[in-house]
């Protein structure tokens, strides 16, 4: 039987168990694919199960369940967890409240978070605000003695002072160790605020990736906010994004639809909406796969079954999957065909300035399968790429959404294929193997890396640049002013002393510290020896 | 619709015989023709040993440190007596770690992966001795247990720790639907046992639910790994947890404690359990 998601339950299973994610893992993306077996676990996701995915162990480990080899790294850099997603997620709601039940070290992100809110808003032209968090800022004997009151007071201050329309509460690691007990608060505190009170399980510990953050956020505004009784808009299509600028309106006009953005800079009224809708996409099938699926399962709005709307190929595909919903293929093929001749003459152009460019992305995984689509589209060479993670298969267990090997059956293969989280310590061995002449980065802290090591670097924040057909002359244009700065990285380069040992810096596999832990010890005896000598 | 599993928690000071009567008690009412799980929730996970034929179950946590999260219900539910579903949820050695995180990340592995099926009659969470954080509050959470039994004797040490998980309780059941179904009093031959335990258990506003007698029986069948009624079906022991089981079945008083103070509970103590015995009194 296939498995649905449980909205009864108000914690969500991390990444690893639904889905077999991994953060480490280095080879060809051809490879990837195949260890993947997309096939075997969409299957079993559908609940078919064949001789061949009961018996699989892909990595050869006597596993039950099929489980990708994953490299173990002793050193692990992270610039995130689930409880600073769900901060940029539900904070970013603009008339609800999160309240993090966490000392205020966890709040410490807010400040980054606000500026991104505020740039996001401002994109989709709503009010700009700030963002709505409050921390209950636990002490030492709050540790002790239970915290419970602290939050029901922080509860009654955000009712009181906000009048907002729902109160979200994220755990965080120290909440959960002592065991605060947020599902009976909420239940007890709702009546008497007078409006949803969702309990958010997003501790750090819960999960070895971020992006069950995302899960745990959509799964609590599925729980209280969707509307169970929906009155169906035909024109209504949600889109799972982040705080992108809105480009898919203009995308999916022709198709008569309108689009409900959801969850970042969206309100009370638009997640309710979200059962209304005809259809559920999303930019990034990282970011977007859990919402569509509880979407589908639980209120019957469909799923995009398509690849991601990125380059020629995805996007074709994309328009043609939402057409057949709305029953518009018809148009939808002349509107294609009219896309095509508009933006081909501009891609051409590009194309003859990219001629000989090499490019390295370095961002979350499904939408680096679709950034990548994008360059080898404007004829950037790609021959590395880092994802922060790897999800073998997404929560939709859809036909074509298989988008590593709609990557590489569209676009060949990426011989230097990284899985790692944002560890910037394995930069100076990724880039001496690769070599490119700019990298597109999306979090926080890793384009000053690659800066330093005479990379240009793209910042995109704003994710929905690369979208659609316009999506390739955007990033195109976005690039050649980046080139520009080549000189200028060099220069820097010149000026930076990389804080890593000789040592290090002399590594040529970014993974030495997983496949040769005995390394560490040989370079520590080394440097004892040397500090003996120095004495 | 489903019928509603019966979820119970039964505490008590740590040594009284709280597994012992759970798992006895289990065997009880599988002979009464229920489908019963014991959630073993003590990191000594030791709840399951006689429903099982000794101490053969893998913890729930040793098998997440050692399998990561690759885990099937399998590996970790065994089948004892009766058809009975065991599992233990196990804890870090002694001194390190987080124990009572432990019964969290334990239960809440149960429930995702599909533990609670509806052909279940009864759920027993078997807590270590007093609730001393979150975590062993976590089987009396809303939606988990909502009946508890609290396992005492006549001796002070009990009555008090009795007591104070009775504070817990009252302090549950007023945001939740938990409720004390009553005292067992697991007999240790202390004078004046019964009515000092009926008293007792008066004055928290529940009842003596059923009195296990002290029998030798008991050991005996631990040494052979097996429950009374497992081991010695016509012992007269046996036919005291049958009765038991038909009891808590037919249970209908469920309250919120009324916890005593301490002056009240030495009080009582007075009354029964530390007057001296009659041959002793030189007044008479």
């Amino acid at each position: 039987m296939a498995k649905k998601i449980n909205l009864e339950m108000t914690s969500v299973e991390n990444r690893e168990m639904r889905l077999g994610t991994i953060i480490a893992w280095d080879g060809a993306a051809s490879e990837l694919v195949k260890e993947s077996d997309y096939d075997s676990r969409k299957d079993k996701k559908r609940g078919i199960i064949s001789d061949k995915t009961e018996k699989k162990g892909c990595c050869g480990n006597g596993s039950k369940a099929c489980r990708l080899c994953e490299l173990n790294t002793p050193l692990n850099q992270q610039t995130m967890c689930a409880n600073a997603i769900v901060e940029c997620q539900i904070g970013n709601l603009t008339d609800c409240i999160l309240i993090q039940h966490s000392p205020i070290g966890c709040a410490a992100d807010n400040a980054w978070f606000n500026l991104a809110f505020k740039m996001g808003l401002t994109r989709r032209h709503k009010p700009i605000q700030n963002l709505k968090i409050f921390c209950t800022n636990l002490l030492e004997k709050d540790m002790v003695f239970g915290a419970s009151d602290k939050l029901r007071q922080a509860i009654r201050d955000a009712k009181e002072r906000f009048a907002p329309k729902a109160i979200f509460i994220s755990m965080a690691c120290a909440t959960a160790i002592i065991g605060e007990d947020i599902d009976s608060i909420a239940d007890e505190m709702e009546p008497e605020v007078g409006v949803p009170v969702i309990p958010l399980h997003c501790e750090g510990f819960r999960s070895k990736h971020w992006s069950t953050g995302f899960d745990i956020s959509q799964h609590g505004v599925a729980q209280k906010i969707v509307n169970r009784n929906p009155k169906k808009q035909k024109d209504l299509i949600n889109i799972v994004a982040l705080w992108g600028t809105d480009y898919f309106t203009d995308i999916l006009k022709p198709l008569g639809l309108r689009v409900n953005y959801m969850i970042d800079c969206a309100n009370y009224a638009e997640l309710e909406q979200a059962s209304e809708a005809v259809a559920t996409s999303t930019f990034c099938h990282t970011l977007g796969s859990y919402m569509a699926t509880v979407l589908e399962q639980h209120f019957g709005v469909p799923q995009i079954d398509a690849p991601q709307p990125y380059g020629f190929a995805g996007t074709d595909a994309w328009l043609r999957a939402i057409a057949k919903i709305v029953g518009k293929e018809e148009e939808t093929e002349a509107y294609i065909k009219s896309e095509h001749e508009r933006v081909l003459p501009k891609i051409q152009e590009l194309r003859e300035k990219f001629k000989g460019v090499k490019g390295f992305i370095m961002t979350g995984s499904a939408y680096a399968h679709g950034l990548i689509s994008v360059l080898r589209e404007l004829g950037i060479e790609v021959d590395g790429s880092v994802v922060f993670h790897h999800d073998p298969v997404y929560d939709g267990a859809a036909e074509n959404q298989n988008s590593l090997k709609h990557l590489v059956d569209n676009y060949g293969d990426i011989p230097h294929y990284t899985v790692s989280k944002t560890q910037a310590y394995q930069l100076p061995q990724v880039f001496r193997r690769v070599k490119t002449d700019f990298v597109i980065i999306r979090h926080q802290g890793l384009a000053p890396e690659a800066a330093k090591l005479g990379i240009p670097a793209l910042a995109m924040g704003d994710e929905h640049i690369p979208v659609g057909y316009d999506g390739m002359i955007r990033t195109g244009e976005a690039l050649l002013d980046i080139l520009a700065r080549k000189r200028f990285n060099q220069v820097l380069q010149r000026h930076v002393e990389l804080p890593y040992t000789k040592w290090w810096q002399s590594q040529d596999d970014p993974f030495i510290l997983s496949k040769e832990p005995e390394v560490i010890e040989k370079a520590l005896g080394l440097d004892k020896k040397k500090l003996k000598k120095g004495a | 619709m489903a019928k509603e599993i019966r979820q119970i928690a039964i505490y008590g000071k740590g040594g009284i015989g709280k597994s012992t009567t759970t798992q006895n008690l289990t065997a009880g009412l599988v002979e009464r023709g229920n489908k019963v799980m014991v959630v073993g929730c003590d990191p000594k996970a030791d709840s399951t040993r006689l429903l099982l034929g000794g101490l053969a179950q893998r913890t729930v946590l040793d098998t997440l440190r050692e399998n990561g999260e690759d885990i099937d219900l399998e590996d970790i539910l065994k089948e004892g007596y009766g058809g009975t579903r065991c599992v233990e949820s196990g804890g870090p050695e002694p001194g390190v770690g987080c124990a009572g995180r432990g019964i969290i990340t334990s239960i809440g592995l149960l429930e995702r992966l599909g533990a609670y099926t509806d052909d279940l009659d009864y759920v027993f969470y078997d807590v270590l001795g007093d609730v001393v954080c979150g975590g062993f509050a976590m089987p009396i959470r809303e939606g988990k247990a909502k009946e508890i039994y609290i396992v005492a004797s006549g001796e002070m040490m009990a009555l008090y720790a009795a007591n104070n998980i009775s504070k817990g309780i009252a302090r549950y059941a007023k945001q939740g639907g938990v409720r004390l179904g009553g005292i067992i009093c697991n007999s240790r031959n202390v004078d004046r046992e019964r009515e000092l335990v009926a008293a007792f258990a008066k004055e928290l506003g529940t009842q003596l639910i059923h009195f296990v007698p002290r029998d030798n029986e008991v050991q005996r069948a631990e040494i052979h790994k097996k429950t009374v009624i497992d081991h010695k079906p016509d012992a007269k022991q046996a036919d005291e947890y049958r009765e038991l089981a038909r009891k808590i079945e037919e249970n209908t008083q469920f309250v919120i404690p009324k916890p005593l103070t301490q002056e009240r509970l030495e009080e009582i103590l007075l009354e029964y359990g530390l007057l001296d015995a009659l041959e002793d009194n030189y007044n008479i």
